[in-house]
C-alpha cells in the first residue's frame, strides 16, 4: 500500500510526460543524465535511489496491481495515464517523506554503525565481552571501535547517554510509531536478537517492500533531526556526520561545477575540458538543481522565470517543447535551468 | 609439550576426539593427510591446534563465504586475534592492506577464487606457510565438476615441490571422491584417516505421499505436534518463504533461510536459532556446512536432495550433542524429476558453446554473455573453465556427461526412497564403507517409532512479546530492570 502510494505520487509528478519505466530508474537511483535531470524537473528528490535493489520483475508486479485496481492505464507507446481513482487516492494518502537524493544509501552506513555499537554496549553492560559481531564490514567495525574508545565506553556511562539521545531524537522524528518499531527491531543485543524482515512483516502485518520503504523513511527523517540538532545529540551526530551528501554532483559534473564556481563561463569550461557545450550545459543544470545558492538570475531574468512558471501552470506541463512555444525567446537551456531550480526561486 | 596439554591450554578440552590426534601427529611430521571425519566431529581442530605449534601461517581454503565468516568469528571468540578471511567482503583498499600484512596472521581463510588471483599468488609465493588446509574437500569433486571449477585449479597453484603439507578435510567423501581429492591436489602419498561416516544417533525416517500438497499438510501437522529445534530443507527460495509463512501463521516460531537474503537477517536467524528463540528454520541448502547448534533434534527434507553427499551434510546438522535425533525424507510422486530439473536447470547447454565460440571469433570477451543475459554467472564459470581446457566438441561431450552425472546422483538418492532394506546401510555403502552396528530404531525400513526419538511439542508461547521501540531500546542498552 505504502509503496503503491509512492508509485502513484511519482507518476503524478512525472505528469504523464515520461514512460512507465521512469519511476523504476528513479527508485533504483540510476545515474544517467536523464534520470538525474528529471529529479530536478519533476521535483523527485525524495525518491531518488531509495530502493537500489528493486528488481524489474518486482516493479512490474507492483505496476500490475496498480493497473488491476484501476489506478493506472498503460498506453501502447509505453506511456501512461493516471485515473480518477488514482487522483482520489493521492488526495487521501498520508505523505511519507523521504530524502533519497541526499542520503544515497548512506543511511545504511549509519544504521550499521549504530547496530554494532548498540550490540557492543548491550554485551558490555551484561559483562559479556565475547560475541559475534552483527556487522561484518571491516570498515564499520573499525569505525565502531574508534567511536567506543573515543567515548570512553568502559565507564558504563555511555549506555544511558546514548539511550537518552535515541529516545529524545526519535521522539522528535515525525514518522509513524510503526516505523520506529521496525527500526529498533532490526537491532540486536545481549540475549535479544533482532528480527528478520519476514518476522517483522508477520508481526506488523506488512509486506516486504512497504517495510523497506518505511524503514528507509524513518532513517532519513531521524538522521535529518540528528544532523539539524547536533548539539543535543552529540553521540548520534558522530555516527551520522558526513553521511548526508551536500554536493551530490556526479564525477564530471563536479569538475565543471568547480570551474564554474571559480568564475569561468560555460564556453570557457567547454574549451578547458574539451567537452561539448551541451555537455557543460547539462552539468550547469545539475549544479542549479543541487546548489541552494545558485543564482538563476545570471542566466534568466526574474520576469522570465515567472513567465515560465505561469506557463507550467496554465498548460499543466513541464514538457520543454510546449514551454518553448509559449516563451519562445528563452533557449532550451534556460528553460531547463528554470525547471531544475523548481519553484524555490519563483516565490 | 604434550599434545593433550596444548589441547587444554588453547581450547579447554581434556581429550581428543577419535581421529584428531592421529591427524595432528601426521600433520606435524610434515605428512600430507586426508581426514574423513563425520559432521560435527571436530575437523577444525585438526588445523587449529597445529597452528599454535607452527610458527608460520596456516592457509585454509574454504568453499563458502558464510562458512568462512562463521569460522573466523568462532576463532575470534576463542580470543584468537591473528585470524583473517580474505574474501569478496573486503573492499579494494582493505584487500590491499590485508594482503600486504598477510604473513603476520596465524590463520588465513581464503576462497578458491581469491586464491587464484595474481597478487594473492605473488604474496603467497613470497612467504612461507606451515600448512595448507582444504576444508570441505569433497567440493573438489562435487563442486569442481559442477559450479566451482576453481576448486579444480587449487592443485595447480599449490604446486608439487617445496610446499608445506596439505590437509584435506571432509565429512562426506566416497572412495571416488577420495581419489579425486588426492590427485587434484597432487598429494604425496597421503596418510588417510577414514572414520565411519555413520552417525548412529541420527535415526533415518522417510514418508511417501501421492501429491506435493500432501507433504506440506503432513509437515504442518507434524511440526505443530512434535518438538524442535529443527530444520526443514526445501529446494527453492520462494518455497522457504511460503512454507515458513504458513508455519508462522500456525503459531510456530520459524524463519526462512536462503542464499539471497539480507546479511543481517542471516545473523539474526543464527542468533535466534542458537539462543533457542527460533524453533524451526526452513532453508535451502545454503544453510548447511558449518552451522553449529548442538541440539538440533529434527531435519526434514521436504524435497529430494540433489545427491547423497548433500543429504549426508544436511542430516548431519542434527544431534551434534550425541543425543537421539530424527531425519525424515519426504517424497511425493514425481519429486525425482523435479530434483533433476533443478539440478541441471542452471547449466550450460550446446547453444552456449556456440555462442561462446562466436564471441571469441569476433574478438569479444565471452564473459559479455553474462551482461547480455545469455547465461547465468555460475553456468558461465563452468563453461569458461572447460572451454579453456578442452576442444569445443569435447566440451559438448563433457557437458552432456556432467548433466548425466547429476541426474544419476538424484537416482542414487531415490534408492533411499525405493529400498525396503536398511537405509543406513545404503547410505554407508554409498560412501564405500560397511556398517558395523545397527542402532535401535535404525531407520524406517528396520522399523522405528518417531515418538520414541522426538518429544511432543509443548505449547509454550515462544513469541517475543511485542515491545514498543522505547522499551526495547532501553532493554538492549540498560538490561531488564
Ligand atoms: N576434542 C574435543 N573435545 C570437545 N569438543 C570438541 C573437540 N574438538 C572439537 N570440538 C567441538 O566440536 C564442535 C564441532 O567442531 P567442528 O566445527 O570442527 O566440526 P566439523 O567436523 O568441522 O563439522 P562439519 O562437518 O559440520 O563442518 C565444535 O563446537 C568444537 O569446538
Ligand atoms: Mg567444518
Ligand atoms: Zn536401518
Amino acid at each position: 500500500m505504502i509503496f503503491h502510494h509512492i508509485l502513484l505520487q511519482i507518476f503524478h509528478n512525472f505528469n504523464q510526460e515520461r514512460s512507465i519505466s521512469a519511476p523504476f530508474h528513479l527508485l533504483r537511483g540510476k545515474r544517467s543524465g536523464q534520470t538525474v535531470q528529471d529529479v530536478g524537473i519533476y521535483q523527485l528528490h525524495q525518491y531518488f535511489g531509495i530502493l537500489p535493489k528493486l528488481t524489474r520483475t518486482k516493479y512490474n508486479e507492483e505496476l500490475s496491481t496498480l493497473i488491476e485496481n484501476q489506478s493506472l492505464i498503460v498506453k501502447d507507446d509505453g506511456f501512461y495515464e493516471l485515473t480518477r481513482n488514482a487522483d482520489e487516492q493521492l488526495k487521501k494518502m498520508q505523505k511519507l517523506s523521504l530524502d533519497g537524493w541526499h542520503y544515497r544509501g548512506n543511511e545504511h552506513i549509519y544504521f550499521a554503525r549504530l547496530s554494532l555499537i548498540i550490540q557492543t554496549l548491550s554485551h558490555q553492560r551484561a559483562g559479556q565481552m565475547t560475541f559475534v559481531p552483527i556487522q561484518k564490514d571491516e570498515q564499520v567495525q573499525q569505525w565502531a571501535k574508534g567511536f567506543l574508545k573515543a567515548n570512553q565506553y568502559k565507564g558504563g556511562q555511555l549506555q544511558p547517554r546514548l539511550l537518552n539521545e535515541i529516545h529524545s531524537s526519535l521522539e522528535q522524528t515525525n514518522v509513524e510509531e510503526s516505523g520506529k518499531n521496525i527500526l529498533i527491531l532490526r537491532l540486536s543485543g545481549y540475549g535479544s536478537s533482532g528480527l528478520t524482515w519476514q518476522q517483522i512483516g508477520f508481526q506488523e502485518n506488512m509486506n516486504d517492500i512497504d517495510l523497506q520503504v518505511i524503514y528507509i523513511a524513518t532513517l532519513h527523517n531521524w538522521m535529518n533531526i540528528i544532523l539539524a540538532n547536533s548539539e543535543y545529540f552529540p553521540l548520534l551526530h558522530q555516527m551520522a556526520d558526513g553521511l548526508r551528501i551536500k554536493n551530490p554532483l556526479t564525477g564530471s559534473a563536479f569538475h565543471s561545477a568547480e570551474l564554474f564556481n571559480n568564475g569561468h563561463s560555460i564556453e570557457e569550461i567547454s574549451k578547458i575540458r574539451n567537452l561539448k557545450l551541451s555537455t557543460i550545459e547539462d552539468h550547469i543544470v545539475e549544479l542549479a538543481m543541487n546548489e541552494p545558492h545558485f543564482k538563476l538570475e545570471q542566466f534568466v531574468s526574474t520576469v522570465d522565470i515567472k513567465k515560465v512558471f505561469t506557463a507550467v501552470d496554465d498548460y499543466n506541463t513541464r514538457k520543454l517543447k510546449v514551454l518553448h512555444e509559449v516563451v519562445p525567446h528563452l533557449t532550451y537551456f534556460q528553460l531547463r535551468l528554470v525547471l531544475a531550480r523548481g519553484e524555490q526561486d519563483a516565490t | 609439550m604434550q599434545l593433550e596439554s596444548i589441547l587444554n591450554k588453547y581450547f579447554g578440552y581434556s581429550n581428543f576426539r577419535p581421529g584428531q590426534k592421529e591427524v595432528i601427529e601426521n600433520v606435524l611430521q610434515g605428512q600430507d593427510v586426508i581426514a574423513l571425519l563425520p559432521t560435527g566431529m571436530g575437523k577444525s581442530l585438526c588445523y587449529q591446534l597445529p597452528g599454535y605449534i607452527f610458527d608460520k601461517p596456516v592457509l585454509i581454503i574454504s568453499p563458502l563465504l558464510s562458512l568462512m565468516q562463521d569460522q573466523v568469528d568462532q576463532m575470534k571468540q576463542f580470543k584468537e586475534k591473528r585470524v583473517i578471511a580474505l574474501n569478496s567482503f573486503l573492499n579494494p583498499a582493505q584487500k590491499r592492506t590485508t594482503i600486504h600484512y598477510l604473513h603476520n596472521y596465524r590463520f588465513i581463510f581464503i576462497s578458491p577464487e581469491m586464491l587464484l588471483q595474481e597478487h594473492v599468488q605473488q604474496k603467497l609465493n613470497s612467504m612461507e606457510l606451515s600448512l595448507i588446509v582444504v576444508d570441505e574437500a569433497h567440493c573438489i569433486s562435487q563442486w569442481g565438476f559442477d559450479f566451482r571449477p576453481d576448486y579444480l585449479r587449487i592443485g595447480q597453484v599449490i604446486g608439487k615441490v617445496n610446499r608445506p603439507p596439505i590437509l584435506a578435510l571432509s565429512a562426506t567423501a566416497t572412495t571416488k571422491v577420495l581419489r579425486d581429492i588426492e590427485s587434484y591436489l597432487n598429494m604425496d602419498g597421503p596418510y588417510k584417516f577414514i572414520h565411519s561416516v555413520d552417525r548412529p544417533n541420527i535415526h533415518l525416517g522417510k514418508m511417501l505421499f501421492q501429491g506435493r500438497e500432501d507433504k506440506i499438510d503432513w509437515i504442518m501437522d507434524h511440526v505443530s505436534k512434535s518438538a524442535g529445534p529443527g530444520i526443514i530443507y526445501t529446494q527453492s527460495r520462494s518455497k522457504t518463504e511460503s512454507l515458513s509463512g504458513r508455519l508462522l501463521q500456525a503459531g510456530i516460531s520459524c524463519a526462512a533461510y536462503h542464499g539471497g537474503m539480507d546479511p543481517l537477517d542471516r545473523q539474526f536467524i543464527q542468533q535466534q536459532f542458537i539462543d533457542g528463540s527460533l524453533e524451526w528454520i526452513v532453508a535451502t541448502n545454503a544453510f548447511g556446512m558449518g552451522v553449529h547448534k548442538q541440539n538440533v533434534r529434527q531435519v526434514i527434507h521436504e524435497s529430494l536432495p540433489s545427491n547423497m553427499a548433500n543429504y549426508m551434510q544436511e542430516i548431519g546438522r542434527a544431534g551434534r550433542d550425541g543425543k537421539d535425533s530424527l531425519a525424515i525424507l519426504l517424497y511425493a510422486e514425481g519429486d525425482e524429476e523435479f530434483a533433476k530439473f533443478v539440478g541441471i536447470d542452471d547449466y550450460p547447454v550446446d547453444a552456449h558453446v556456440d555462442s561462446y565460440l562466436s564471441y571469441r571469433s569476433r574478438n569479444e570477451q565471452p564473459s559479455s554473455m553474462i551482461q547480455n543475459g545469455e547465461i547465468s554467472e555460475t553456468a558461465f564459470r563452468v563453461l569458461d573453465y572447460w572451454m579453456n581446457q578442452l576442444q569445443p566438441a569435447e566440451v559438448r561431450q563433457q557437458l552432456t556427461s556432467m548433466k548425466y552425472e547429476k541426474m544419476r546422483a538424484v537416482e542414487e538418492v531415490m534408492e533411499l526412497i525405493d529400498t525396503n532394506k536398511c537405509m543406513r546401510e545404503k547410505l554407508v555403502h554409498y560412501f564405500g564403507q560397511t556398517l558395523d552396528n545397527t542402532p535401535n530404531d535404525c531407520c524406517q525400513c528396520c522399523g522405528m517409532d518417531y515418538g520414541k526419538i522426538i518429544h511432543r511439542r509443548e505449547n509454550d508461547a515462544t513469541y517475543p512479546h511485542l515491545l514498543n521501540w522505547k522499551d526495547r531500546i532501553e532493554i538492549l542498552l540498560l538490561g531488564n530492570s
